[in-house]
């Protein structure tokens, strides 16, 4: 399946945010570890719903999070 | 059934416990019914035309031990996995497993429309009796399979709707 070019940072503000773990993040917006995973690996593009609560968790803009790499 | 470990993030979280789940229940189908089909492979070939007596018994037990055996294996299977990692069987389906799933089953549906249509609308007119059973079987078979399949390879290769 082709790599979308969305990237994102999240791993790394996760390990700022006093190392938050996966399933930390993840129950903070209602998704599995996994799928939290398969975000920062670039396997899963979350919704736009999605997008901004992950951003709202990082007190974060939604452009500081992901960004275009197209 | 290995982990992708191609990145540390998904090494860390460890296989989706709906991925899991799809492999147990392939598992579960290739040896129950695999079996089942296999078993009747061996019969002869004008059996199904002929229905030589006790050819319903034979069948009604072969099918039913085929069951039993995916469901055994089902049982085990999931058991195992819930044991392994209770907090991911208990949390709910996010917003990827549902697509995942939805996915999965818009492909499966038209694997069995496929086969329904040769089952219901081409067989009558060239096989007869337990024929038309097993392929009506091999067709649910092969639509379950389907809908695993897609799961599996969903959550491995990447879903990006």
């Amino acid at each position: 399946m082709a790599n979308i070019p969305i990237s994102n940072n999240i791993r790394t503000l996760r390990f700022m945010a006093g190392e938050m773990t996966q399933a930390d993040l993840g129950a903070r917006i209602g998704m599995t570890r996994q799928t939290i995973a398969a975000i920062e690996a670039g396997k899963y593009s979350p919704t736009l719903e999605a997008a901004f609560r992950i951003a709202q968790v990082f007190g974060k803009t939604l452009d500081e999070v992901f960004r275009w790499e197209g | 059934m290995m982990t992708d470990t191609s990145d540390p993030s998904l090494a860390e979280a460890g296989m989706p416990f709906r991925e899991k789940s799809a492999w147990v229940a392939v598992a579960g189908m290739v040896v129950g019914y695999g079996g089942y089909f296999a078993a009747i492979a061996t019969l002869p070939p004008q059996t199904f035309s002929v229905d030589p007596p006790g050819l319903v018994l034979k069948l009604f037990v072969l099918l039913t031990a085929a069951t039993i055996v995916r469901l055994l294996i089902l049982g085990a299977g999931m058991l195992a996995i819930r044991a392994a990692a209770p907090m991911d069987a208990r949390a709910p389906a996010d917003e990827r497993d549902r697509a995942i799933a939805g996915r999965a089953a818009a492909i499966a549906y038209y694997v069995m429309m496929t086969g329904t249509i040769i089952v219901g609308m081409v067989m009558p007119f060239t096989a007869r009796g337990w024929a038309i059973v097993n392929a009506a079987l091999l067709a649910i078979v092969i639509a379950e399979l389907a809908r695993c399949g897609t799961i599996i390879a969903s959550y491995r290769r990447g879903w990006h709707g």
